[in-house]
């Protein structure tokens, strides 16, 4: 019975249906405006499933459920490959950067975090630490065709001025302030966002070993 | 310059034999040089620069296949390469050019590179298309591994595109990931060439289908670029 399991746990056929499964569920999902819409990147997406009706979010369980038994084929697929001597170890590398990317996805659906603010100069932003960071000054500069081509602000924290912009976020204690626009008139004000990312270190490694998998995969291809 | 693009899209179609593709590739090229001069920057934004730059694209990643490549005596492919490409230029040619200067949120080399390599991805899975439809038509398996090896190079110019597209979120938006059909639409495309890329494993009996999935894979990359542009609303748009 459990050998039975783990064989098609491992299975090929599984993993084929399984990714057609994941396809079906996205594509699903971009078109049902209903989920797009309700707010599913201005919170941790853990609580957006909580919070919305299952009528918005149902193609997202299915999704997640056909994902987590992607995840289990991959794994238990490269721990029995790499049990046989001799096999390449850069499908499985890629394997794990998938594995990496996907847990990446549940810490930050677990422990993400996004608020926007709007401050005027001598303005503060409190982090929960105690922490506050001073808006110090908010400029931009417009383009011959009237687009604003630069924008800036510099932010004072713990005595020392740093320049945010567009790109060139401040990164404190895991969090993010963003620039996400300026206006000058009547009198100069800045929209900010802050943002929380816990999955980034993860996606970022995940990435880096599919990527190393990848181009040994290319190498080993090469000529053949 | 615009009779540069022109130039491109003509020769493309008439491209029967290598040197034509060479030559209309050149003009494509040169067209996306002087555009790029003059802006002082990759021309990657607005319908007419990213249809050009699809291209010349196609152009770039046919040239190992039709000089080296086990397809290079294949006349049918050298035309069918020239008529893609010929057709995206064709493309290109109503739509205005947009000449003002990049927006500070897309002012990043990491902007310039996903967007690139998402290009050079969608022109190879154009051409496993193609070599997929000639191993259908003509038979032979050499036409299969070419598709293959075209295939796995364009997933894994894609897959390095979606790392450089993350980590420029992550700079602009704070995230790597935001929820919008684009983004859906990607993932869904890097999830059918992972598909394709495994189901290689289950044999010869397979072949067929094989190539079939090759073809479709384009349709899917035609859709994830043009169809989520036009249709639907999305952080990008070209």
């Amino acid at each position: 019975m459990l050998k039975r399991l783990y064989a098609t746990l491992c299975s090929l056929n599984l993993a084929l249906w399984l990714m057609a499964g994941v396809m079906i569920a996205l594509a699903i999902g971009s078109f049902s405006r209903a989920g797009m819409a309700s707010g599913m990147n201005d919170m941790p997406l853990l609580i957006w499933l909580q919070q919305a009706p299952l009528s918005f979010s149902w193609w997202l369980w299915l999704c997640v459920a056909f994902l987590a038994m992607l995840c289990v084929n991959a794994l238990v697929c490269s721990i029995e490959a790499l049990r046989k001597k001799g096999r390449s170890i850069a499908p499985h590398l890629m394997h794990a950067g998938f594995l990496l990317v996907v847990v990446a996805h549940l810490f930050s659906a677990y422990g993400g975090f996004k608020q926007q603010l709007q401050m005027v100069e001598g303005g503060t932003i409190g982090f929960p630490e105690g922490d506050r960071v001073l808006v110090e000054r908010i400029s931009a500069e417009y383009g011959p065709m009237g687009m604003m081509s630069a924008l800036r602000a510099d932010l004072k924290l713990n005595g020392e001025v740093q320049g945010v912009q567009p790109n060139h976020p401040l990164f404190h204690k895991g969090y993010g302030i963003y620039l996400k626009d300026v206006a000058l008139t009547p009198r100069p004000v800045a929209l900010f966002e802050i943002h929380r990312e816990p999955g980034s270190l993860a996606a970022l490694l995940g990435a880096l070993l599919f990527t190393a998998g990848n181009l040994m995969l290319l190498a080993q291809r090469k000529g053949r | 310059m615009k009779w540069l693009l022109i130039s491109s899209a003509v020769l493309y179609l008439a491209s029967f034999r290598r040197p034509i593709f060479a030559v209309a590739l050149g003009s494509g090229l040169a067209y996306l040089a002087s555009r790029g001069l003059s802006l002082g920057r990759l021309p990657l934004i607005g319908p007419q620069d990213t249809l050009a730059f699809f291209s010349s694209s196609i152009g770039l990643m046919a040239l190992p296949f039709l000089y080296s490549g086990g397809a290079s005596a294949e006349r049918f492919f050298t035309w069918g390469c020239g008529l893609l490409a010929g057709l995206f230029a064709l493309l290109a040619l109503p739509f205005p050019t947009l000449n003002m200067p990049l927006p500070p949120i897309l002012d990043i080399y990491w902007f310039e590179l996903h967007v690139a390599l998402a290009f050079f991805a969608y022109a190879l899975f154009g051409l496993a298309a193609l070599l997929g439809a000639l191993f259908l038509y003509r038979g032979g398996r050499q036409l299969l591994d070419l598709q293959y090896r075209a295939a796995l190079v364009g997933y894994s110019f894609f897959s390095m595109s979606m790392v450089s597209g993350g980590i420029w979120g992550y700079y602009a938006w704070g995230t790597y990931w935001l929820w919008t059909p684009k983004e859906l639409w990607t993932s869904i495309l890097w999830i059918f060439y992972s598909l394709y890329l495994h189901l290689r494993l289950k044999g010869q009996a397979w072949d067929r289908g094989f190539a079939w999935l090759g073809i479709v894979g384009f349709l899917v990359t035609l859709f994830t670029y043009l169809g989520v542009s036009m249709l639907m609303k999305s952080s990008h748009s070209f």
